[in-house]
């Protein structure tokens, strides 16, 4: 492991400053690309960068949702729901280790991000919303008042099964990859399942903390969470995220769709060089 | 139909309040366990605040989920109750195995 300098505690902290802004805009926690930064870039093992950026996921989720409670833009009902299948998948993340191989994890997980990146991309000037904003959300839908369009946003949930799935997906991959799974929770929330793109994205940043903390905890076990290695990204995300909160209702769904096709398609080409 | 949708959710508040001081009280322990480290050197009490950071903010995610379940009961929602129940069960099978693996 690399010696905590003052610079690498600074690149540290600014990455923590943009994991905390990804995370409020978007509901990604950031982790897909901290740790190819902690272990590629910085030297760190595989097994640290992902305690670390995991930790950073739960600094994002807390903080993030702290920010967003009262909005009803998290939708807590729903977030329950897919937790149990998003903590089965990540209690269960052996099991995926032993089937596939890192490279062809890899593989897979470049190609649903690419799809989840045309799934978004299609619908980009579409929106989740029900005609009537009076009209029952169902068991698990919700309702917000929206600033963009000034009026109140109904929408239900559709395609539950897909939305477990990706979910379970999601927690599984978590620990191994050292990721919350926003990336491919939120396209999934928004494209497949009819969640607006604001519920989508805080609903999962809701979520990928506790995805993150199983992993976390047994990396913690394992002595492989450096503490200090790890302070710095905590504290740049909680100046990340409140930056990022105040800058998201300002921005149209819109554009959130467009920069989360882009952050997708990043993802997908970093997935494809690490396995090449 | 009227229910807890269209009115500002109390458990809501509860949970974002609980994730904010949790989140908060471990950059306070994060943040003074670096200036020990910068100034005093990594020793015991540097390592103990970080390692109390670290650790807070590992609980918190845990410590929202119980809070969920207890505002399901006051609602006597059983159904998230349980689930939420089974998630708790989840995070501890992992503590479980961290420590195992100890």
């Amino acid at each position: 492991m690399p010696a905590v300098t003052y610079a690498l505690a600074l690149i540290i902290f600014g990455s923590g400053i943009a994991a905390g802004g990804v995370g409020a805009l978007l509901g990604i926690g950031g982790g897909v690309f901290f740790v190819p930064l902690l272990h590629v870039a910085l030297g760190f093992p595989l097994r640290t960068a992902a305690a670390i950026s995991l930790t950073t996921v739960i600094a994002t989720s807390s903080s993030v949702s702290a920010g967003r409670s009262g909005e009803q833009l998290i939708n807590l009902r729903l977030g329950m729901v897919l937790e149990v299948a998003t903590v089965a998948g990540s209690l269960l993340g052996g099991l995926t280790a032993h089937l596939f191989s890192e490279t062809t994890l890899q593989r897979l997980f470049a190609i649903v991000t690419l799809l989840a990146a045309a799934s978004v991309m299609g619908r980009v000037n579409r929106r989740n919303v029900l005609l009537h904003p009076a009209a029952h959300p169902g068991a698990l839908g919700g309702r917000f008042h929206e600033a963009e369009s000034g009026g109140v946003v109904t929408y239900q949930v559709k395609r539950l099964p897909l939305g477990l799935l990706t979910s379970f997906v999601a927690g599984n991959v978590s620990s191994l990859l050292g990721i919350g799974g926003g990336v491919i929770k939120v396209p999934a929330l928004n494209a497949w399942c009819g969640i607006p793109m604001r519920a989508a994205a805080a609903t999962s940043a809701f979520m990928i903390g506790v995805t993150a903390t199983g992993g976390a905890i047994i990396y913690y076990g394992r002595g492989d969470l450096p503490a200090l290695a790890a302070a710095p990204a905590v504290l740049g995300v909680q100046l990340g995220s409140w930056a990022g909160i105040r800058l998201a209702h300002r921005v149209p769904a819109k554009w959130l769709k467009i920069l989360l096709v882009v952050v997708l398609l990043a993802v997908a080409a970093l997935m494809f060089l690490r396995s090449a | 139909m009227s229910d807890e949708r269209d009115t500002i959710d109390d458990l809501e508040l509860t949970l974002g309040r609980l994730l904010g001081i949790g989140v908060t009280a471990s950059s306070i322990s994060l943040g003074a366990g670096l200036v020990a480290a910068v100034t005093l050197g990594t020793g015991a009490i540097a390592t103990f605040l970080l390692s109390a950071g670290v650790l807070v903010l590992l609980a918190t995610p845990i410590t929202r989920v119980v809070v969920s379940s207890i505002g399901y009961a006051r609602r006597r929602d059983w159904l998230f109750v349980v689930l939420t129940l089974v998630v708790l069960t989840e995070l501890i099978a992992s503590i479980a195995a961290a420590v195992r693996g100890h």
